[in-house]
């Protein structure tokens, strides 16, 4: 224990900086994801067919191990020079992702009081107003709900893409591992799990002040 | 106002919703669309906003063809009030009031006077529910701000499908008196849906009785009650539909079809008013300790007693 916190203080500068990248790549894979993800499950929600093809897709690639997806895309990346580093580990984060958020968006604006919504269409709102002021308010929890798990999924699966040079905390567990460090592996492991709670949490407080207090 | 000429809708499925359908309904007219669960009273009223497409035949709204209007206009110029309320979760109470009038772009003075009136008009101060969400109020308050949002652009034409269904009735029979009131100032044409004869007979100035989609009578109340077309009609205005109707005559009625004898002295009783209703007349009559009624006239002194022989006599005229 006075071993591992000694480490601490000599290295925290380090395991600090290796946070700061573990939180850039989820930044940037989180945000496009939401970014595709969101539209993408609103539009689901009017075309049926697809929605079930769709959800099946982003089902099936969420069973894919992150290890045999990197390795799918090294090859194909490296065509256009980026067989490794971050472009690959935010391409997969942003295809784990999609899985809970399109799902909970598409049930977020299926579950929407059909009253609540013939409410707004008889009172002349166009698709577009519908959506922004009625749908997206009133589903906003459970959207929030599939980003919150999407981001808990991908703190996890970005510390796998060390392995493939993206950076951040994995890169602590992955040397540790090679140097036979302890410490190392249990400060990465530590720091990646404080940052999925704080983000779990952080994201909960967020969805809390969007909500409709009914919904609450 | 609100012409519906042949109008049928078949639903996909197969169901024929409304077979055959023409009104004419009058500026400032209210009618209330009456009929037994499934007739398709909410068929016929979605058709006029367009929520609903029609499988034949035409509806003008104000002279203009229905399909001749942008969809989107055409909601925003009519009130629509739905069965459940339909208040949206998500916003305050002045906001859901304002909906429309903020897609119309309406300055913020506008909105907030026309807010303070709306809620002075249905008796809810407005400083004290303006950052309230609805679920904040009774099942009564969400009604009533149901219709302060359908009324909020203040459209001449209002479409309301059993805007007091979910009631208990002391409270209904307040909102539905609230509601008349507001009407009689307001002069709104109104289609109304119901399947509660009371409450069509107490708002109606004219009924629209629906069975399995087809028309069966277009009347007023008491034509209705007294003069059923046919043999559903006088089941479904009931056993009761004398006492029913006397609640729509008053005393100024009775005066203009009956000669009543000249009272002598019509000190030691009850006098009633050109505007009562007879139904009031009838109870006081049968009362089991009667006092002698009398009726007030219009060149002074009364008329009177008044007798249920009277009552009936003025029954035998109207569905003579
Ligand atoms: N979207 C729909 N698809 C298929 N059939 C429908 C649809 N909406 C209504 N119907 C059918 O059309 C008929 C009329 O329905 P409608 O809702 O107009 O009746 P209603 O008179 O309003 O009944 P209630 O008093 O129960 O509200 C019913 O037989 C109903 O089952
Ligand atoms: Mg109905």
């Amino acid at each position: 224990m006075g071993d591992f916190l000694s480490y601490l203080g000599r290295n925290y500068a380090d395991i600090f900086s290796y946070t700061i990248e573990h939180i850039q790549l989820l930044g940037v894979s989180l945000t496009l994801a939401i970014l595709i993800g969101v539209p993408l499950g609103i539009y689901l929600t009017t075309n049926e067919q697809l929605a079930a093809t769709v959800l099946q897709a982003a089902s099936i690639i969420l069973t894919i191990p992150s290890i045999a997806l990197f390795g799918v895309m090294i090859p194909i990346l490296s065509l256009v020079g980026q067989g490794i580093g971050f472009l690959p580990a935010v391409i997969a984060l942003i295809l784990y992702s999609q899985l809970p958020i399109i799902r909970n968006t598409y049930t977020a604006i299926n579950n929407v009081d059909p009253n609540i919504r013939d409410a707004a269409n008889g009172l002349g709102m166009t698709t577009m107003q519908r959506l922004l002021k009625v749908e997206i308010p009133n589903g906003m929890p459970l959207i929030m709900a599939g980003i919150r798990t999407a981001t808990v999924l991908s703190i996890g699966i970005g510390a796998i893409a060390a392995f493939i040079g993206s950076g951040g905390l994995g890169v602590l567990i992955d040397m540790g591992i090679s140097r036979g460090n302890q410490n190392m592996i249990i400060a990465g492991a530590l720091a990646i799990s404080i940052l999925a709670i704080a983000a779990d949490f952080g994201l909960k407080k967020i969805q809390m002040k969007f909500s409709p207090k009914e919904i609450q | 106002m609100i012409e519906f000429t042949n109008v049928s809708k078949t639903y996909p499925g197969g169901v024929k919703a409304i077979d055959d359908i023409s009104l004419s309904i009058g500026h400032g007219e209210f009618v209330v669309l009456l009929g037994p669960s499934g007739c398709g009273k909410t068929t016929l009223l979605r058709m006029v906003n367009q929520l609903e497409e029609l499988t034949e035949g035409e509806i003008a709204v104000e002279g203009s063809s229905i399909h001749d209007l942008n969809k989107i206009d055409m909601r925003r110029n009519i009130g629509y009030v739905i069965q459940s309320n339909g208040l949206f979760p998500n916003m305050t109470i002045e906001d859901n009031v304002m909906v429309v009038p903020a897609m119309l772009g309406w300055s913020k003075e506008k909105k907030k006077e026309r807010f303070e009136y709306l809620m002075n008009l249905i008796g809810m101060p407005p400083e004290t529910y303006r950052k309230n969400f609805p679920h904040e109020l009774s099942g009564g308050q969400q009604q009533r701000i149901g219709v302060a949002r359908a009324l909020a652009a203040d459209p001449p034409v209002m479409l309301m499908d059993e805007p007091f269904g979910a009631l208990d009735p002391i409270i209904r029979a307040r909102i539905q008196e609230e509601f008349l009131d507001i009407q009689r100032t307001l002069k709104k044409t109104i289609l109304f849906v119901s399947h509660d004869i009371d409450e069509a007979i107490k708002l109606a100035d004219r009924i629209v009785l629906l069975k399995d989609g087809k028309l069966q009578q277009f009347d007023r109340p008491e034509e209705l009650l007294n003069r059923p077309a046919n043999e559903f009609v006088s089941e479904f205005v009931g056993e009761d539909s004398v006492l029913k109707s006397l609640s729509l005559y008053q005393v100024q009625d009775m005066k203009a079809k009956l000669t009543l004898p000249e009272a002598s002295d019509g000190l030691d009783g009850t006098v009633f008013k050109h505007g009562d209703s007879l139904r009031y007349v009838l109870s006081h009559l049968l009362h089991p300790t009667p006092k002698p009624v009398y009726f007030e006239r219009q060149e002074g002194g009364l008329a009177g007693p008044i007798s249920v022989a009277h009552i009936e006599a003025f029954v035998r005229e109207m569905t003579a």
